[in-house]
């Protein structure tokens, strides 16, 4: 008898493993102290990964995927939040991995961190814009300041003084990473 | 010409489902209104998932961070822009002195008291003349029941008078053997007829 070929048909997605209520429920004493992991963010070469801090079960919703309210310490390509983050409403998605004891180690010795970004203080006028200010004040080339508002989950900041920004920013399409250079081949 | 073209697409459309009078088809929209549901040959159908390669994802992802930072920026620019404009503008108040300001507001005041006083003299008037109406009314009021009461007392004697003026005829416990006599000497008899004249034609 040959092997039967499980065919799926329907719409594909990019999530794998299981909703948390289905690693946490399983697990002695919720799984505190255990470490999990989204597979969305492994895509990234720094390590991503929570440990779970706290856990509270939320009752079953007729219809639904068991949601679970969870505090986990997030690492988030390599920089550990300060502050626990609460998991709830996107508890459900079937994404979640619970990493053997056997393999924390994987995350715990990679050190690579991702890249602060500096974003530069002032900006270029959009061109029409530019024009209406060049009328009013005579200045030749107005400025307006960079709005960024930053929390306790953003990796960027805007330069002090003095400090050379690492992202250039421009009023037009500016320039390409070169990773994706070759999309604008002839045309900039 | 747009309109014969639109017409001719209708046309195609009624052709097209001519023959199948069971199916509704829409002709005036070319799409599938959102109510009806997902037609029987779209059920099954899984649409296909675009691949995004790795550089155009990275690029959009720049293009749209970069766009998202400007936008913000200059809306933050126009924001500040307007407060600006409020704080130093005076298109739309008059800057005042203190001492002006005091003067202002003293005169304000004065002609706030002028107003009370005036509508303070008006208002005693009228409550003058209320309080005398009202007075009137109740000593209309009391007379007329004064009237009404002696009318009724009048109306009570004169019943009293009548029936006092009846009792003569009673019979009472002293004259009952009397007027039994009385009755039994005058039998009456109320058996009798009466025609359009008035003439009685008694039976026995």
């Amino acid at each position: 008898m040959s092997q039967k070929v499980i065919k799926y048909i329907g719409r594909t997605t990019d999530f794998r493993g299981n909703s948390l209520w289905e690693i946490v429920g399983n697990l002695p004493d919720w799984g505190v102290g255990r470490m999990v992991i989204r597979n969305m963010f492994q895509r990234y070469p720094e390590p991503c990964y929570m440990r779970i801090l706290k856990v509270q079960a939320i009752d079953e919703q007729p219809n639904e995927v068991r949601k679970v309210r969870v505090t986990v310490e997030k690492t988030w390509r390599g920089i550990t939040q300060p502050k626990p983050v609460e998991i709830y409403s996107t508890s459900y998605k079937a994404d979640y991995e619970l990493v053997p004891l056997s393999e924390e180690h994987k995350f715990l010795t990679n050190n690579k961190k991702a890249a602060s970004v500096v974003l530069p203080t002032k900006l270029d006028l959009p061109p029409l814009l530019r024009e209406y200010v060049r009328d009013e004040t005579g200045e030749m080339n107005p400025q307006m300041a960079v709005h960024f508002k930053k929390t306790h989950n953003k990796n960027a900041r805007l330069a002090q003084a003095g400090e050379q920004p690492t992202l250039q920013m421009s009023m037009d399409v500016g320039k390409p990473a070169p990773i994706s250079a070759k999309l604008y081949d002839g045309l900039l | 010409m747009l309109r014969a073209g639109c017409q001719l697409l209708n046309q195609a459309a009624a052709v097209k489902t001519g023959s199948n009078n069971f199916a509704l088809e829409f002709v005036r929209w070319r799409r599938k209104p959102r109510w009806l549901p997902v037609a029987k040959s779209k059920m099954f159908r899984v649409p296909e998932r675009k691949k995004q390669t790795e550089e155009e994802r990275t690029e959009l992802m720049r293009l749209h961070n970069n766009y998202k930072t400007q936008l913000r920026s200059v809306r933050q620019y126009l924001r500040e822009e307007v407060v600006r404009q409020q704080e130093t503008s005076t298109a739309d108040h008059i800057v005042l002195t203190p001492e002006q300001e005091e003067a202002e507001f003293q005169r304000c005041l004065d002609e706030n008291a002028a107003w009370n006083a005036k509508i303070a003299s008006e208002r005693n008037v009228r409550l003058a003349e209320e309080r005398e109406a009202k007075v009137a009314y109740v000593q209309e009021r009391l007379e007329a029941a004064k009237l009404r009461s002696e009318e009724r007392r009048e109306k009570v004697d004169e019943r009293i008078r009548y029936e006092i003026e009846q009792a003569k005829t009673f019979i009472t416990r002293e004259s009952l053997e009397v007027a039994i006599e009385t009755a039994l000497a005058n039998p009456v008899d109320h058996n009798y007829a009466i025609d359009l004249e008035g003439n009685m034609y008694r039976g026995r």
